[in-house]
């Protein structure tokens, strides 16, 4: 498979953040974040800051808990 | 002092949730409020699919409560979901509020006519993959033995 090469998601921040906080529940929003393997994307491709990055993971880790993600894709 | 919020997110093995919807909303309030918590909301979230296998089920339900806790007895409750064999999985944490919609969601889960579907029966089912419609019988292309051609590898 040949690797494919993307353009970083652009920086979110700001009100961004605060209306995109992720939730362990918004299992839509966070399969966004999920590479075909089901692994968690890199801050420089969810586009997330610092801060969301490591709720964004955390949110994951209680959904996968959950079952309402897999933990392989 | 301030009350402390808490969210509550049970799976539950609809074996009970088939059995009745009351008995199984139960084994998740009673642990509540055994252990001294006062419950502020509390109703089925979802049913469906689970992302993967738990004790052989592929499906659940969700039920989802808001509680406050005074007490020092979280372990205690957490210990209790994590030994009862009907609670698949649990998850408890500190939040800031009770969502706005959580009220209106619950309450309208205590209307008389409110009833909780069945769950579909398939949470036993071994296989990952949806089950195929069969293909109808005089739809299967039955070869004639006897024009087969063994040369061609079509
Ligand atoms: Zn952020």
């Amino acid at each position: 498979m040949a690797q494919q090469r993307r353009a970083p998601a652009p920086p979110i921040s700001g009100k961004y953040c605060e209306d995109h906080m992720p939730d362990y529940k918004d299992v839509e929003h966070l399969k966004k974040f999920l590479s075909a393997h089901g692994q968690i994307l890199s801050r420089k491709r969810s586009g997330y800051c610092t801060q969301c990055q490591k709720a964004l993971k955390l949110a994951i880790k209680r959904a996968r808990h959950m079952a309402l993600l897999p933990f392989v894709g | 002092m301030k009350t402390k919020i808490y969210e509550s997110m049970v799976l539950l093995d609809n074996a009970l949730v088939r059995e009745d919807w009351k008995k199984a909303k139960a084994t998740v309030t009673d642990t509540l409020t055994k252990y001294g918590a006062s419950i502020v909301t509390c109703r089925r979230y979802d049913e469906k699919k689970l992302a993967y296998q738990i004790k052989g089920k592929n499906r659940g339900t969700f039920v989802m409560c808001y509680f406050t806790l005074e007490k020092d007895t979280m372990a205690e409750i957490r210990r209790e979901w994590e030994l009862n064999e009907k609670v698949l999985r649990s998850l408890i944490l500190r939040v800031e509020e009770v969502p706005a919609t959580e009220h209106e969601l619950a309450a309208a889960e205590n209307n008389a006519d409110f009833v909780v579907p069945a769950p579909p029966p398939d949470d036993m089912v071994e296989e990952e993959e949806p089950i195929i419609d069969p293909v109808p019988l005089d739809e299967i292309m039955v070869p004639d033995l006897n024009d087969v051609d063994l040369d061609s590898k079509a």
